[in-house]
């Protein structure tokens, strides 16, 4: 005996408890149609609307032929549902999900590829930066209906009294010597030298979120490319930890205001605020006219930005996967795609409707975010399932640095604990592919 | 029959019904307790890992061979035996210092006992939210400028919670500010059940207050001090609240616990 009856015990022992908690749903069709249960995060008041007319619209144009009915869940706590129904089995046909979980939920054998199941042109109207996400291992396993975005807010005013050049796109990014530069003059001009805002009063998600492209601007990153095999020489390369110094001297040199009330920008205590398009209402609101958005500075290799936003997917047990991406291809449809981006902000997750976009269209406010998200500037977080524990141990490497620890040592130890946990999981490798060992 | 053999008799026929009577909490304790602590101690002889897709095979030792030779895990160890060799003796004695102080018939003292049992009242989470107010960084932080008065400015100010040297101390203070009241009410219920008579005995045989202390006192309160030297010792290998609420076991491992 080698212990095996037991483990089995436990593995039908686990779901049992986990279906007792998530609660069990039933199958009951109405009048012939196919009866597809779908899960949407909670989101904002307008975004919770938005997505109820929504399936209330589809399921109008296809009465009697299918119902999607909607579930939404808190933001919260969305991934330990997720999980949870999983294990016990339980999950909805239509599934949304964060962008880099997505690769989790592949490997634990949930999804399924949705390209198959939309027409060619919806596919070909997707955003490169959303269809990036959404591939994993060759195939397509998750649309969105919207990206999200990250640049540089400022005031122009602040700019134009040094004498800073405005870069106009992408391309013309400042590079982090003259970003430096820019700090210094603006730091001499403010009353105390605080002039640039990281959000450091976020939390969790966004470290990764706004630094990661810190580091792949450098030509370092948070784990290898493409294999995602280890992070030891990548995340504490010398191009990593020369960037990481670099941000960590400007909070050491009293340039970051730790934005505690959330309002440096507002309240015109900074004048660079390095934020995501959700900052745009509230920067509008406050700063008006002169507000610009500019691309984050140029560690050496070409701005890097983010993106990634809610995706879409199909669950492996949905029963019609056709049903399903149908009702994707109508979320994507140009008119509700903005209805979607009117309100929560976000970018438009195709190319027609970003076109049409009052903010991210060719005229609009925002179309630098938009640029950056078609002309490769932004990147994905690493695509891999062993995502969730990068991004946890880079939060806790980013603690320690902006409190200024040594940067090579801790990076050092971030990619170690990244690499014992790839180990600890075979290298996040697939049940059918033979063990690497 | 003689009295040892109906006793027995008894014994029997009450048994079945014992048990029964027994039987729902029993289960119920097997069910909740022992069996998950079993599976438990034979899961740790397995990868087991949660939301994997791969199979789950039996490791033996390797999770035991892993954990201890991570130096996390060595960190968090030590610094759970420097929290517990630091806080238990100061705690005790600052409980039993509390204790003398406050067992005397003086008026008012009920308000003295109130404000010092304060503390414990709270829940561990709300006293850490405001201990890191207290610890804030920079002049305007009320420790570092208490601090920077006591010395006359010559305090330079610390980031306490972020600084690797720091921020384990900073936690023990907050603790045992946290927790000497509790002990110090035990001290107390104690201290008075000390009888009268020995300090008159003792007094008459000309010992003074300090003798008093170690000759009488002290003895008398050999196994209430046991007591709560073993429950703070306890407390101080559970420590985890005010950590995760706090440093979340940073700077660099600096406050990483076992728990």
């Amino acid at each position: 005996m080698d212990g095996r009856p037991s483990c089995k015990a436990i593995r039908h022992l686990l779901p049992i408890a986990l279906l007792l908690l998530a609660g069990c749903g039933g199958e009951d069709g109405e009048g012939g149609a196919v009866r597809l249960e779908a899960w949407h995060h909670a989101g904002r008041e307008a975004e919770r609307r938005t997505i109820r007319e929504q399936v209330a619209r589809f399921n109008a144009q296809h009465e009697g032929e299918i119902r999607i009915e909607l579930t939404l869940i808190p933001e919260g706590s969305y991934n330990a549902q997720v999980q949870a129904a999983a294990l016990a089995g339980e999950l909805p046909d239509l599934l949304e999900l964060d962008g880099p979980y997505l690769y989790q939920y592949v490997w634990q054998g949930s999804l399924r590829p949705v390209g198959p199941f939309l027409p060619e042109d919806t596919r070909a109207d997707i955003l490169p930066s959303i269809r990036e996400q959404g591939t994993f291992r060759g195939r397509l396993y998750s649309v969105g209906a919207f990206d999200s975005a990250l640049g540089l807010y400022a005031r122009r005013d602040r700019l134009k009294e040094i004498g800073a050049r405005i870069p106009e796109g992408p391309g013309e990014a400042w590079s982090v010597k003259e970003f430096e530069q820019v700090l210094g003059l603006l730091a001499e001009a403010d009353p105390d030298g605080a002039v640039l805002d990281l959000h450091l009063n976020y939390e969790g998600e966004w470290f990764p979120y706004a630094f990661a492209p810190v580091l792949w601007s450098a030509g370092g990153g948070l784990i290898a490319r493409p294999d995602h095999d280890r992070a030891r020489g990548v995340l504490d390369s010398p191009e990593s930890v020369a960037a990481m110094e670099r941000l960590q001297g400007w909070i050491e040199a009293g340039y970051v205001d730790p934005n505690l009330d959330d309002a440096a920008f507002t309240e015109g205590r900074v004048a660079l605020s390095w934020g995501g398009h959700w900052n745009y209402p509230r920067y509008r609101a406050a700063v008006g006219e002169d507000l610009v958005v500019l691309p984050l500075p140029d560690f050496g290799r070409g701005t890097r930005t983010a993106q990634g936003s809610w995706n879409w997917g199909i669950a492996r047990a949905c029963p019609d996967p056709e049903a399903a991406g149908e009702f994707l291809a109508f979320l994507l449809e140009d008119e509700e795609v903005l209805a979607m981006t009117r309100a929560n902000g976000a970018v438009p997750g195709t190319r027609p409707a970003l076109e049409r976009s009052p903010l991210y269209g060719p005229d609009g406010p925002l179309r630098l975010l938009a640029e950056q998200l078609q002309g490769g500037q932004a990147v994905p977080r690493p695509r891999t399932p062993a995502y969730p524990v990068i991004s946890t141990i880079f939060q806790d490497a980013f603690a320690d640095i902006r409190h200024g620890m040594d940067v090579r040592e801790v990076l050092e130890r971030a990619a170690a604990e990244i690499d014992a946990d790839l180990e600890a999981n075979e290298g996040y490798r697939f049940p059918e592919e033979p063990r690497r060992r | 029959m003689p009295l040892r053999n109906r006793w027995k008799s008894f014994i029997d026929r009450e048994t079945p019904a014992a048990w029964l009577l027994a039987a729902p909490a029993l289960l119920g304790l097997l069910a909740f307790v022992a069996l998950p602590f079993l599976l438990a101690l034979a899961l740790s002889f397995t990868d087991l890992r949660m939301g994997s897709p791969l199979p789950v095979e039996w490791a033996g030792l390797e999770q035991y061979a892993r954990i201890l030779s991570d130096p996390g895990f060595l960190h968090a160890l030590r610094n759970n035996a420097v929290f517990a060799a630091v806080v238990v003796p100061l705690q005790t004695a600052l409980a039993l210092g509390l204790a003398l102080l406050l067992d005397r018939p003086l008026r008012g003292m009920v308000v003295f006992r109130t404000l010092f049992f304060l503390p414990v009242v709270f829940p561990m989470s709300l006293v850490a939210v405001v201990w890191i107010l207290i610890y804030a960084p920079g002049t305007d932080g009320l420790m570092n400028a208490a601090l920077a008065t006591l010395t006359l400015g010559a305090w330079e100010p610390v980031d306490f919670l972020h600084d690797p040297r720091w921020a384990l101390p900073a936690i023990m203070l907050l603790s045992i500010w946290q927790g000497v009241g509790f002990q110090m009410v035990i001290l107390l219920a104690a201290l008075q059940g000390v009888p009268q008579t020995l300090h008159e005995a003792a007094r008459l045989d000309g010992a003074g207050p300090v003798r008093r202390f170690w000759h009488v006192t002290l003895p008398q309160l050999r196994n209430p001090l046991i007591f709560v030297a073993l429950v703070t010792a306890i407390l101080a290998f559970r420590l985890f609240d005010q950590v995760q609420i706090m440093t979340q076991g940073g700077p660099l491992d600096a406050t990483t616990t076992v728990m």
